[in-house]
């Protein structure tokens, strides 16, 4: 049902593979190389010389989001008991005593699915029910609280230059300057929910993903979305390329097991072409560009994850979770990927020396 | 939605109004000794702590879809969390859903209609409603507590020891004459046996159409309400191109005022029967079983909707028989 060659090319290989207890719902990798996981049991872990240290033990409820500070310095972890728990990573390698006091804030019955660190500093925000708190982690205080108001919050996402912060939900997507917070939002209305949202590597455009099946992308500043249709379900992922020489880097979205990559006009006027990736029969949980090529990443339900070469034809398939990937993580300098699947395997793959010039 | 392999978690919408009992019918399910892992979804303030057993809070939300076809809404929410469970899949067998007292239970139901990730995972149960026998008196001119009733598959009449036995014909009915599909329990403390609650399978369009024999051959009810059901039973043989362009336009144009449809057709040519079911303009429909030897081919619909001309939809059926 797709097109590869007889024998396709080696770009990434199996390095190491582990497991949790259940569900991998999130991995991220920190600038320094440090890998954490965490599952739907609760557990969460670092990876670190091919083991693997507990942070959290399983039976707890889940942990259903994960992120490293810009820095490395600190790591978030937020789920289904309300709390959000941060860890500061005092030393890399972690040697004895490497990880630093844990800081929780208790936000139970409210469960935390969303969070994000700064950019610019070691501001954490999170999601809490209609709400987005940010959380400073040098003075260990609530900065401020962003009313979202019209739903509870289904994503965030930081501008790469942390200027503004975006919040989606019910209505569309609404922009926070940070500069100011009592400043009013900008709103990017929707007619339906947005569910997820992306700002471009360059800062520029910022994507929005959405219920009623559509993908709109807004040049920042402007006033005039463009408006993507032909999904046949509503949007699940959104990511961007990195940036691009004299031209707006490669957007690509998954909708049910589909996947469209696009690519901007030379003319405004003209919108944005799409691409049709054709691979998965089941539905793509996880999307991801390589950090520095036109590499895409997409890890799905039916145990495929797809290695997209300049974002256009199946370079490599990679497996290790027959029932299905949950999540995945590109490193900070792409030589190394993580994916997380249904029955809690955590693999890690690293790039190929034997084959390399793709992207 | 309808298939109920071993993989789809059957799921309860709980209806009624404030103080109808809805929190002690919960507790109810949650205590006792079904052998069932009961997860429930409560979005009102009745925080129900059970050993073993979720509750989750959701926000009362309602999120608009606006698609150019159709507009229907969905729970935003209701996508969020149980997105989220379902991770999960061996942590419970059974979904509870309590929505709020003030709530159309429309965008819930019609959730596990449209969402493409919920359909294959999730099958509809049944909804079931608590009415509070004295208080209801006081709320039927809200449409809420109308919807509520006209959505059901379960009516639990509950309190039944605070109104007379005359209060409690004459309610029950009022209620029969809005909604003839459900199957009526009166109760006092919500007491039930949970047989009668939950794996009721009302959605499931291989057990369809179960209506009371004697809803389908009365007539006798004359109710003056605007919320109403009515059956339609015909022997003829149905044309298929001419039912399919009356029942779109049936649904485009009166959509908004039919809370819920159901039946069973005989098409002409065909040796299966036709099964549908639909809420709102969200209309589900299969080939089924073929037709028994012995049985009497026929047709069967059940409306039940608001200002809906009894006399006219029958006209408009009897006019795409072949």
């Amino acid at each position: 049902m797709f097109g590869v060659g007889e024998r396709s090319k080696i770009l990434y290989q199996q390095e190491w593979q582990g497991n949790l207890s259940e569900y991998v719902t999130q991995v991220a990798w920190s600038s320094n190389g440090l890998l954490a996981a965490s599952s739907a049991a609760g557990e969460v872990v670092l990876w670190q010389n091919d083991s693997l240290i507990n942070l959290l033990p399983a039976d707890l409820a889940s942990i259903d989001c994960l992120a490293f500070s810009n820095d490395g310095k600190f790591l978030a972890a937020g789920g289904q008991d309300g709390k959000v728990r941060v860890w500061s990573i005092l030393d890399y390698p972690l040697s004895q005593g490497g990880l630093g006091e844990i800081y929780a804030l208790d936000n139970a019955p409210s469960w935390i699915d969303k969070l994000a660190w700064s950019p610019s500093g070691n501001q954490l925000a999170f999601s809490l029910g209609r709400y987005v708190q940010i959380w400073d982690a040098d003075t260990q205080t609530v900065v401020t609280t962003l009313p979202f108001s019209n739903s509870s919050v289904l994503d965030l996402a930081w501008q790469p230059n942390g200027e503004n912060i975006a919040i989606a939900g019910d209505g569309g997507v609404k922009v926070w300057s940070t500069k100011d917070w009592d400043d009013d939002s900008y709103l990017i209305d929707m007619p339906s929910a947005s569910i997820v949202t992306a700002w471009s590597t360059d800062s520029k455009y910022i994507a929005s993903g959405n219920l009623d099946n559509t993908v709109t992308v807004l040049e920042y500043g402007s006033h005039l979305p463009w408006i993507m249709q032909g999904f046949p379900g509503k949007i699940s992922n959104l990511t961007w390329s990195q940036s691009l020489a004299n031209h707006a880097p490669l957007l690509a979205a998954s909708s049910m097991e589909g996947i469209a990559v696009w690519k901007k006009a030379a003319k405004d006027e003209d919108g944005w072409d799409a691409n049709v990736l054709t691979l998965h029969n089941d539905k793509v949980q996880a999307l991801e560009f390589h950090p520095n090529s036109l590499l895409l990443a997409s890890a799905a339900d039916d145990g495929w994850l797809g290695l997209w070469t300049n974002a256009k034809q199946v370079g490599q398939i990679l497996e290790g979770a027959p029932h299905g990937f949950s999540s995945l993580a590109w490193s900070k300098d792409g030589q190394l990927l993580a994916a997380g699947g249904r029955d809690g395997e955590l693999i890690i793959w690293s790039e190929s020396k034997r084959d390399k010039g793709f992207g | 939605m309808v298939a109920t392999t071993n993989n789809t978690v059957p799921v309860t919408v709980l209806t009624g109004y404030l103080g109808a009992g809805k929190t002690t019918l919960l507790n109810r399910i949650l205590t006792h000794e079904h052998g069932k892992k009961v997860a429930v979804i409560v979005n009102e303030f009745g925080e129900v702590g059970i050993d073993n057993q979720l509750v989750i809070d959701a926000d009362e939300e309602i999120f608009e879809m606006n698609n150019g076809c159709i507009c229907c809404t969905v729970r935003g929410d209701l996508m969020r969390i149980i997105g989220n469970l379902m991770k999960r899949r061996h942590q419970f067998d059974h979904l509870v859903i309590e929505t709020t007292g003030l709530a159309d239970p429309a965008p819930v139901i019609q959730t596990f209609f449209v969402d493409e990730d919920m359909k294959d995972k999730i099958a509809l149960d049944a909804v079931v409603t608590v009415v509070d026998a004295k208080h209801i008196q006081q709320h039927w001119d809200a449409d809420e507590a109308q919807e509520q009733i006209a959505f059901a598959d379960v009516i639990l009449l509950n309190k039944t020891d605070l109104v007379t036995p005359e209060e409690l014909a004459e309610l029950e009915s009022k209620i029969k004459g809005m909604n003839g599909m459900a199957k009526i329990y009166r109760t006092q403390n919500s007491e039930l046996s949970m047989d009668a609650l939950l794996g009721v399978q009302a959605f499931n369009l291989e057990r369809a159409l179960e209506i009371d024999p004697e809803f389908l051959s009365e007539d006798a009810h004359e109710h003056d309400e605007t919320v109403k059901s009515f059956a339609i039973v015909d022997s003829g043989e149905v044309d298929g191109q001419k039912l399919n362009n009356w029942l779109s336009q049936l649904l485009q144009t009166k959509g908004v005022d039919i809370f819920r449809m159901k039946g069973i057709l005989n098409i002409a040519g065909e040796d299966e029967r036709f099964v549908f079911q639909g809420v709102h303009m969200l209309l589900d429909g299969k080939a089924d079983r073929p037709w028994k030897e012995e049985e009497t081919r026929k047709n069967e619909l059940v409306f039940i909707g608001r200002n809906l001309d009894e006399a006219q939809l029958k006209e408009d059926f009897r006019q795409c028989l072949v």
